[in-house]
């Protein structure tokens, strides 16, 4: 019931400050933009892979799944992933946590990162 | 003591992209099948990803994914006369060891050969007459044909997620593509990568000289894909860290992470690593095989896995080494040139320039495996006329970076010292504005380049080594020095600050330095048992129950790197297997 109300009231939140960026995210769009994480994170509870699970995503900081190994980077950043910081984070990594390991350069669309969080709210609970 | 294990139907010794794509197409057909590995397991999430990944002493110098020559080895000569002596460290080819094979480890080029390789001898000798030939090139025909294996090439490159342009779509030249190249049935999986400065300068320079260039075709995904069998890839983040790596964004083909994990999840299907196989075990009548036996290498355990069906799937020296331990098939005499297990071992040759440009910044450091241009006017161009030049073969040329390693690439202009301050000096100031181009040979094979069985050195199992007796000969050295020129001429053309100039490979060849993985032949394909160790479905003329699958069935080597033609034959022989051995054992071509 939390986890629902909290979601409600971020939506509310995301329409009056980033609408522009995340208000049309579309999960269906989404699920085609997750192809360029799908070779490494899963979104089954506990199947880490060469990323680390993406489940419960947002409902827990970086870095603190206890059995992946997190770069050193990732660990120190503290990081309470959002709709926000992810979608600032995959915007460009290297920018938001320097030295992190994962191999991706970024998604520059924000359209494209309004679908894909879209489709990991709706998916990664 | 060795323990005799229950009969499966298949075993296939070696799990890199033949027997990965082997096992899943026959576990799939319902066949219980046994794959023996000598490497260890090793996968993308535990091994290649950051930061396991990115360590050039532990994969380039100390070759972690590579054959542990303190095990098995072998001697290498240039000419019978000399005495053969062990290779005690990897050094001219990087045969994999792990689960995955070489497959983990390539660039990823990925080419088809065509009818000018299938049907070498009577293309040659219907343009230019049987004497064009030198006596002692044992060149002939594969018994296969491009268009059977159309279908095949493009199952292996959407299996890979090659990322290229096609040059000829059903007989329709293509802009942007090879227009030298054999017509495909359709495009490949995904558009090519983004070329670097130094391929784009190349392709430049080369369609200045009326040459025509395109993207190598190479399976680094360039972008996310999802391929037949539902294997996600990763785009390729041009990284730098291609060859001898694993891929750690999951971006580069490779088995380890297309069909052998879904052939793990097949209840049909066990693997077995550190598993040596020693043997092929032959029938009394010698006219099946009955399985192998292998050596556990952790603990010295010997097994015996009785089989239906053997398939030889290891790298392609192991394979003819194990076809020659175990006695099938005749060992082949360069003397006498009887027999045909060790015919017709094949290499290539090469040549290179760099070029040192004062005030570019080519970023070595980023690149993909394939992030090259290739020009094929020189190669599968039959318009291009070797007669003046008196050569067989052909060799491909290309500009750009595959894997310029951060501690190991060193470009500085000749005449620069080997080290001191001065090297120091200029490899600070030359390492930003070098690029090279480069070309890539065909050897053609010769009656005196063969394996046998080495008289004097054992490996730790107390078998003999595989000898190789190897060099180049008149024809390479001609065809180097062409290609040497042509190289020289684009470098000139593109006014560089400084050039070393490509030279031919003329001085005899040495195992030292690494050259090239596209070792070839030694149990090669064929119309007849008469000149050949298979037949057209890589089934061994001797006992029909045994396939031999991998570059050791080529009758000779192309410029081409190999391994769209060894996937190719791979899927190949699994239908040939599936649909037709399975229903009726027994020779699928009459001898």
């Amino acid at each position: 019931m939390r986890n629902s109300f909290r979601a409600a009231a971020g939506l509310g939140l995301m329409l009056s400050m980033t609408a522009a960026a995340q208000a049309g995210g579309d999960a269906a769009r989404g699920e085609a933009r997750f192809q360029d994480c799908a070779a490494c994170h899963k979104l089954e509870a506990g199947s880490n892979d060469v990323g680390p699970s993406l489940h419960g995503i947002f409902e827990r900081k970086a870095g603190t799944l206890a059995d992946f190994r997190y770069s050193p980077a990732m660990k120190r950043s503290g990081i309470s992933w959002t709709p926000e910081t992810l979608d600032k984070f995959i915007t460009e990594p290297q920018a938001m946590v320097p030295a992190n390991r994962m191999p991706y350069a970024g998604m520059a669309n924000p359209d494209d990162r309004a679908d894909l969080i879209a489709y990991l709210q709706k998916t990664s609970k | 003591m060795t323990t005799k294990l229950r009969e499966v139907d298949v075993v296939i010794v070696g799990l890199g992209w033949t027997g990965g794509i082997l096992a899943k197409e026959l576990a799939e057909s319902g066949l219980k099948v046994v794959a023996l590995e000598r490497g260890a397991p090793r996968t993308s999430e535990n091994d290649y990803s950051l930061p396991n990944i990115r360590d050039e002493l532990r994969y380039v110098v100390r070759h972690d994914l590579m054959q542990n020559t303190a095990r098995d080895t072998l001697t290498v000569r240039n000419n019978p006369t000399q005495e053969a002596l062990p290779m005690r460290r990897l050094g001219s080819f990087l045969p994999g060891e792990v689960v995955g094979g070489s497959g983990v480890h390539w660039s990823g080029h990925t080419w088809r050969w065509t009818d000018m390789e299938f049907k070498i001898r009577s293309n040659y000798e219907e343009r230019y007459g049987k004497k064009f030939i030198p006596d002692d090139m044992t060149i002939q025909d594969w018994g296969i044909t491009y268009a059977e294996l159309e279908p095949y090439y493009e199952k292996f490159e959407y299996t890979a997620a090659v990322s290229g342009k096609a040059g000829n779509i059903n007989g329709k030249i293509q802009a942007g593509g090879n227009p030298f190249e054999a017509p495909r049935a359709r495009e490949y999986p995904l558009p090519p990568l983004t070329p670097i400065l130094a391929s784009e300068m190349f392709s430049d320079a080369a369609r200045n000289a009326g040459y025509h260039p395109f993207p190598r075709p190479s399976a680094n995904a360039s972008q996310p894909y999802t391929n037949p069998d539902g294997s996600k890839f990763g785009g390729c983040q041009y990284c730098g860290y291609c060859q001898r790596f694993g891929c750690e964004a999951n971006a580069k083909g490779s088995p380890h992470m297309t069909v052998i994990p879904i052939v793990m999840r097949n209840s049909n299907f066990e693997l077995r690593t550190h598993s040596w196989v020693t043997r092929v075990v032959k029938d009394n009548d010698g006219k099946r095989v009955t399985g192998v036996t292998y050596t556990n290498v952790l603990n010295g355990e010997e097994f015996e896995q009785p089989a239906t069906m053997v398939l030889l799937c290891a790298y392609a020296i192991n394979n003819v080494h194990l076809m020659l331990l175990s006695g099938i098939g005749t060992p082949y005499d360069p003397v006498a040139q009887k027999g045909v297990i060790g015919k017709n071992y094949c290499y290539q040759t090469g040549a290179g320039a760099t070029l040192f440009f004062e005030g570019k910044y080519f970023n070595p450091f980023m690149s993909a495996g394939g992030s090259n241009a290739t020009i094929d006017d020189f190669n599968i161009n039959w318009e291009f006329d070797r007669g003046p030049h008196n050569f067989v073969g052909a060799y491909n040329v290309n500009g750009g970076f595959n894997t310029a390693l951060p501690i190991g690439y060193r470009p500085v202009p000749s005449g620069t010292p080997q080290w001191g301050s001065e090297w120091k000096r200029a490899t600070a100031k030359w390492y930003q504005t070098a690029m090279t181009i480069g070309a890539s040979g065909s050897v053609m094979s010769n009656r005196y380049n063969c394996y046998d069985l080495d008289p004097t050195y054992r490996n730790a199992f107390g078998q003999p080594l595989m000898r190789m007796t190897f060099d180049y000969k008149a024809n390479e050295h001609r065809m180097g020095t062409h290609a040497a020129q042509v190289i020289n001429d684009i470098a000139k053309s593109m006014n560089p600050t400084k050039l070393n100039p490509a030279v031919a490979r003329t001085n005899p060849w040495t195992v030292v330095p690494y050259q090239s993985t596209h070792n070839t032949g030694g149990t090669i394909m064929g119309t007849n048992p008469g000149d050949s160790a298979l037949n057209k479905y890589l089934q061994s003329w001797d006992c029909h129950n045994l396939f031999v699958v991998g570059a050791n069935v080529f009758p000779h080597n192309a410029s081409y790197n190999p391994t769209g033609p060894v996937g190719a034959l791979a899927y190949w022989t699994a239908d040939a297997i599936k649909n037709r051995y399975v229903k009726n054992p027994g020779p699928l071509v009459a001898a």
